[in-house]
């Protein structure tokens, strides 16, 4: 039997950062995850992550994952992949199955970062071949290359179905609708309008009465839903799709906690069962930690700040790190933490419906039930007359209406033309005094891909937009195709005269068509002739 | 004591629903229909339904069908979902074979 | 084609040897290392077992090992999990019916 300081179960997000900060501590640490590989769901997170700076903001998932497996490694943290925690007993005793043998650990902490369970729904023909997890969606196409289907309906609009549905159709899948029995888009806006100017249709309200199929899926019925959730006879739709794929939340994977003897709660705003814990993640037995998912589902970025919490609270309770020391490297995290659980949509508020953002401003009820921003909306968010008074040329218009988390756009302009502020949930302003140089780094930085650069008076009749680009094929200077609404209706011919590409960007295509001037603020996504992204 | 565990309480009679043939354990193949009429039989928690039922003791330990069993327990008590506990937590956590559990072809590390 | 060529972000997928494995009895190829379950769904295959009671079809619903139903016979061994078992070069993998193989005609 082996010993070490301390055994951290699961090596995604949290328990990575939680071994990172224990092991630069001077512990000794192991962890132990049943997958063969290590990173939780990270390396299938190929989308630019929301925050600030210190949680990492505007890079991609994976690439956050190589990092902490390079600080892992620095760090001295054993990772045993392959190797399944079968088991806690008392005295932090660890019973892994590794390989065809069950190997005993001990440790003086413990730190269960498991993370979480995607939830089901059950209907007529669920359990047919073709339907399947958005995490298997995700762990096919961006972890093995390989398409989940052709034709796919999403279920779910919260923040992974929305992302999954977005992925989707990088990898090269049709997403014909996306449907959810809540009346109005549970995720961030967004990421919702990223996927309608796509032409993915919001079926809101809606719910899957029937998978479709004999021996796998080859089509799909969705039926509209009353206000106790139920489907309404007569309402049916029909849809052929090979796969249908469900994003219906997340539960703590806690089961190992609740052997273990910590006190257990239910907490549907945390998602379920989850572990009485105190602010850094300590359960209601001395030393043995949760961080992640495992205590409340949250974001990736949440799970990592955790994880460095209760790795320094661990490394505290054995006195590798003074109490003085601690608490002033908990405070930092504690603020970093505390900024992402502001806004509409954090953990506190899950739940509430919002009618106003922070500025007091009517939230778009457009971009809630059919996934875009209307005419009536830009008036009251996008302030042209602000911008174009006195002024012409290229601009920004940000199309970023919700309040959450995010900031990286202000640190983007280096004229200092937008400005977030101190609480990064609040609206990002544009300040009209200051002149566009086009530059582009704006766009690239906004993980929402909300942020575009306008110019109407680029030729006679002729606007200029920028817009950020993620599929394939990149489109070429020259080329002609069509531009979209934000509801990805054609409006008409769109020459592309602009396309760029530069490591800053991080593989996001600035890519610039010029449309005529009365679509400059329609317009907002570029269809090639053959082989439409997305359709 | 928790008025789930109140075994006088009256839930009605089972009515059958147009959609008790839906599978609810995927790996024991049991159905909404099935665990609705356990639970009118006197099963009244989670772990009452594996035993009685198999539903949740298939080969995935009922990591599919947990929550959903739980929630069908609820609405047929008319509690919320929240009251019930789940079932019991224990080793081995994830599908292992016997002889492994046992170590029997591996000598210790 | 189920194989994505390239990735907008990703870019190509690092792979292993190709190898070649056998399905039902059937030759097949698939890449060394990647799961057993991505090499089938690469060649179409969508049916990985027939349930015990009902008989009916399953195949990969959650792909990270959590949920059971991808599981199939390999080497003869049944209820391994082909969303997280590796491909080598030579397998034997059978459609499980119930706990057994599918009887197939050749």
């Amino acid at each position: 039997m082996k010993r070490y300081d301390l055994i951290v179960v699961g090596a995604g997000p949290a328990g990575l950062s939680a071994a990172i900060e224990a092991a630069r501590c001077g512990m000794s640490v192991a962890v132990f995850d049943e997958n063969t590989k290590p990173g939780g769901q990270l390396f299938k997170q190929i989308h630019k992550f929301f925050g600030s700076k210190e949680h990492q903001a505007k890079i991609r998932g994976y690439k956050i994952g190589e990092t902490l497996l390079a600080e892992a490694a620095d760090a001295g943290v054993e990772v045993f992949l392959n190797a399944t925690v079968a088991g806690i007993y008392l005295d932090k005793e660890v019973l892994v199955q590794i390989g065809a043998a069950m190997e005993h650990f001990k440790a003086d902490t413990i730190i269960i970062a498991t993370g979480a369970a995607e939830n089901m729904v059950t209907f007529d023909g669920w359990t047919l071949p073709g339907v399947i997890g958005a995490g298997a969606a995700q762990t096919m196409m961006n972890l093995y290359g390989i398409k989940p289907g052709q034709r796919v309906l999403m279920l779910g609009s919260g923040n992974v179905g929305l992302v999954v549905s977005f992925q989707l159709m990088q990898a090269g899948c049709e997403v014909v609708a996306l449907v959810d029995a809540a009346p109005k888009v549970g995720g961030y806006g967004v990421h919702a309008a990223k996927i309608a100017r796509c032409g993915v249709p919001f079926y809101l309200s809606h719910t899957i009465t029937k998978a479709e199929g004999s021996d796998c899926v080859s089509g799909v019925e969705i039926s509209q839903v009353d206000e106790d959730f139920a489907p309404i006879p007569g309402t049916q739709k029909h849809f052929d799709v090979d796969t249908i794929c469900l994003a219906v939340g997340l539960s703590p994977m806690s089961q190992l906690l609740k052997m273990a003897g910590c006190n257990m709660v239910d907490d549907p705003r945390r998602g379920g069962q989850v572990p009485q814990v105190d602010e850094n993640g300590e359960t209601s037995i001395p030393g043995l930690f949760a961080a992640g998912d495992v205590s409340g589902i949250e974001e990736a970025s949440s799970a990592m700040i955790q994880g460095r919490m209760s790795g320094l609270a661990a490394a505290a309770y054995l006195g590798f790190l003074s109490e003085q020391d601690k608490d002033n490297r908990l405070a930092d995290l504690e603020i970093a933490l505390d900024s992402l659980h502001q806004g509409m949509f954090a953990p506190g508020n899950k739940g509430k419906t919002f009618t106003k953002t922070d500025e007091g401003i009517a939230v778009s009820q457009s971009l809630l039930k059919k996934g875009y921003l209307d005419d009536a909306d830009l008036e009251r968010f996008i302030h042209r007359s602000d911008q174009t008074d006195e002024k012409s040329g290229i601009h920004p218009v940000i199309e970023c209406t919700q309040n959450i988390p995010c900031n990286p756009c202000q640190d983007a302009c280096t004229r200092g033309c937008i400005k977030v502020g101190k609480t990064i949930t609040a609206l990002p302003r544009i300040d009209a005094t200051i002149s566009c140089t086009g530059c582009g780094m704006c766009i690239a930085s906004c993980s929402g891909q909300a942020i575009f650069l306008v110019d109407e008076d680029y030729a006679p009749g002729y606007a200029s937009i920028t817009l950020p680009y993620e599929f394939l094929p990149r489109p070429q200077k020259g080329e002609l195709g069509t531009a979209l609404s934000r509801s990805g209706q054609p409006l008409g011919h769109a020459e592309i005269i602009d396309v760029r590409s530069a490591k800053t960007f991080d593989q996001t295509t600035l890519v610039t068509i010029k449309v005529p001037v009365e679509q400059a603020m329609t317009a907002r996504f570029y269809q090639p002739e053959t082989n439409a992204a997305g359709q | 004591m928790k008025s789930i565990n109140d075994r006088s309480q009256d839930i009605g009679p089972f009515v059958s629903q147009t959609d008790d043939a839906i599978i609810i354990c995927r790996c024991e193949e049991i159905t909404k229909g099935e665990i609705r009429q356990a639970i009118h039989d006197g099963m009244f928690t989670v772990n009452e339904i594996r035993r009685y039922l198999r539903a949740g003791m298939g080969l995935c330990q009922g990591q599919t069908c947990g929550k959903l069993v739980k929630n069908l327990i609820a609405r047929e008590l008319n509690v919320i979902p929240d009251q019930l506990d789940p079932a019991t937590s224990r080793s081995p956590m994830r599908p292992m074979e016997m002889k492994v559990l046992g170590n029997e072809e591996v000598s210790h590390v | 084609m189920n194989r994505i060529s390239e990735h907008p972000i990703l870019g190509e997928t690092e792979k292993g040897q190709l190898v070649t494995f056998f399905m039902d009895g059937k030759s097949m190829e698939g890449y060394a290392g990647e799961p057993i379950a991505v090499a089938l769904k690469a060649a179409g295959l969508m049916v990985h077992r027939y349930t015990h009671k009902a008989h009916e079809p399953r195949g990969i619903f959650c792909a990270i090992g959590r949920c059971t139903d991808c599981v199939m016979i390999v080497d003869g061994v049944p209820n391994i999990r082909t969303c997280i078992t590796p491909l080598v070069a030579g397998m034997r993998i059978q459609t499980q019916d119930g706990v057994t193989a599918l009887e197939v005609n050749e």
